[in-house]
């Protein structure tokens, strides 16, 4: 017999706006317009969208950071209109930014992890325990004692994940933690979040302009100029040729060159990575 | 413009306990008209080597010549080496300041003597070379821009000079698809100009593959090797080594090689790897 599971629904968004204002009546940077959507608890998500489409606004209203105009934010069943409740949201959404070099408070990566649950009155021992698996959940256990500066940028960002995990978060946003970083120190910060994902059953929310990054992803949100356009696998998004083109997105390397190739006749499956599209040109052959 | 570097020696922090060694007996030639790209993992010395170029970092040991300019030298027109040799950093959009955008273009020529007059034409120019609609953009404040225009303004601010050698540490880093491509269309674009040689860090190979005719490859401040593209991502070992990532058209040909396919070549290029394809299908 099948059942149908109930859904856990983790964060949950009500037709949300949100417009940045300044006192020049000329500059309004754009924000997000009537976006509802809903994560599931352990899905690790991907939002794609263009420079100034409003993805790190997204972020930010889902941490409580900023608060909508209109519409509602729901992190596990909490307003982060609720003042009183914010503290609450803000330590189950972690949330780890771009530059590797500005998120560090401390001169010892210890005390960098211990600030977050020091500032919660987190008894000193327990500190020391979050410490511990924190560091080792992002495999660099062997630096506690040091300095943050001599470390690589994908090094400086797992400590980053390290300090937002001794908070004991929920849910992970990172806002394109990986922009900055060489192809190593990427596939360190990817590696790290796919097994905070599946090992840990952590929610997972990924902006980022990889689409490589995406394809795989539990689902994927698309945005343009403030608005979800669009929402699914990464299978669904990218075969929709124009959401992407009309997102401004690209296809990853192997989708498009499948495309290219079915275009030309050739009978091979549509391919979201290099192993596909290989795995399709040998069953031609 | 040729430049030459001669046995490159640079220390951080000489004859201290923090003493580094960021570059180590570097020596290779840029021709002009070179697209050249810079590759290696962080810390490898590649913006180190980059800011010698137009003398940001003073030589300490060895030699570069740019041009006529031997920037080991003692004296030095500096004036001069710098607006022949542009210089793009990373995350160049943090650098704007001024009120205007054309006054932020013509911030460089103004710097270099020209009259107000001829920065703002110069600008005018710089400006309409980077695909910025001058008229609707140029009283505009540069923070009103998109990522993507402000970039591109930035490199109208350096590019306003006319310099012939144009340096870019990253210049798509952070950038969505559409920018990133937008970004590397206006860099052939401007070789077509007074713009003769491109030097340009970067850490995405697949760019690297497409856009440049030659690649220097750092390594733990070494020059480990000076190649074309086509032969260092034909070299499967040779990357490895690096920690470097080929592009996905050559990782594609290599799967496609595990499993009995041997495509004859190295695709740099989706074109190239379908081309490839369409010999043994």
């Amino acid at each position: 017999m099948e059942q149908i599971a109930q859904k856990d629904i983790v964060i949950s968004i009500d037709n949300v706006s949100y417009d940045y204002r300044s006192n020049s009546d000329e500059f309004v940077a754009r924000g997000v317009k009537g976006v509802s959507l809903s994560i599931e608890r352990g899905d690790f998500c991907v939002l794609l969208g263009r420079n100034g489409s409003g993805k790190s606004t997204l972020a930010k209203l889902l941490n409580g950071f900023i608060v909508p105009d209109s519409g509602t934010v729901l992190v596990n069943g909490i307003d982060t209109k609720n003042d009183d409740r914010i503290y609450d949201i803000r330590s189950k959404v972690g949330m780890v930014f771009q530059n590797p070099d500005n998120q560090m408070v401390a001169s010892i990566i210890e005390d960098d992890l211990a600030f977050g649950p020091e500032n919660l009155g987190v008894p000193r021992e327990e500190i020391e325990e979050r410490i511990t698996w924190a560091l080792e959940t992002v495999n660099m256990s062997e630096h506690r004692k040091r300095s943050p500066n001599k470390l690589s940028g994908g090094q400086k960002q797992r400590i980053a994940i390290a300090s937002v995990l001794s908070m004991l978060p929920e849910i992970l946003i990172l806002d394109e933690s990986t922009a900055m970083l060489d192809p190593k120190g990427r596939a360190e910060v990817m590696e790290t979040a796919m097994r905070l994902n599946k090992d840990k059953g952590m929610t997972v929310i990924l902006i980022t302009h990889y689409m490589d990054e995406a394809v795989g992803a539990d689902k994927v949100f698309v945005l343009s100029e403030g608005e979800l356009i669009g929402q699914g696998t990464p299978r669904e998004i990218f075969r929709d040729r124009e959401l992407i083109k009309r997102a401004y997105l690209e296809l990853p390397i192997a989708s498009s060159i499948s495309l290219e190739l079915i275009e030309k006749g050739y009978d091979i499956p549509f391919a979201l990575t290099d192993e596909e599209l290989v795995e399709g040109i040998c069953k031609l052959k | 413009m040729q430049i030459k570097v001669e046995n490159l020696k640079y220390t951080y922090s000489p004859k201290t306990p923090f003493e580094k060694v960021a570059l180590d007996d570097i020596t290779f030639t840029i021709n002009d008209g070179d697209t050249i790209g810079i590759i290696g993992s962080t810390g490898s010395g590649k913006s180190t080597l980059c800011q010698h170029f137009n003398a940001l970092i003073r030589i300490s040991k060895g030699k570069i010549y740019v041009g006529e300019w031997e920037l080991h030298a003692k004296k030095l027109d500096l004036g001069a080496l710098r607006q022949a040799v542009g210089m793009l950093f990373q995350y160049p959009e943090y650098q704007l300041f001024a009120d205007t955008v054309k006054d932020d273009v013509a911030f460089g020529p103004i710097n270099f003597g020209k009259s107000k007059e001829d920065a703002d034409i110069l600008a005018k120019y710089a400006l309409e070379l980077v695909g910025i609609n001058y008229d609707e953009v140029a009283e505009k404040s540069p923070f009103e821009l998109s990522g993507g225009q402000k970039r591109r303004v930035a490199i109208a601010g350096i590019i306003a000079s006319r310099p012939e050698v144009l340096v870019l540490d990253e210049p798509t880093a952070g950038l969505d698809p559409q920018g990133k491509r937008e970004i590397l269309d206006l860099v052939t674009e401007l070789k077509k100009s007074y713009v003769k040689t491109v030097i340009m860090i970067s850490h995405n190979m697949d760019e690297i593959a497409e856009y440049c005719n030659r690649v220097i490859v750092l390594n733990d401040s070494k020059l480990l090797y000076d190649t074309t593209p086509r032969e260092l991502f034909a070299n499967k070992e040779l990357l490895s080594q690096t920690g470097l990532q080929a592009p996905h058209t050559v990782r594609v040909k290599e799967l496609l090689k595990d499993r009995g396919i041997d495509l004859q070549g190295t695709p740099l290029t989706q074109a190239e790897l379908i081309s490839l394809l369409g010999g043994v299908l």
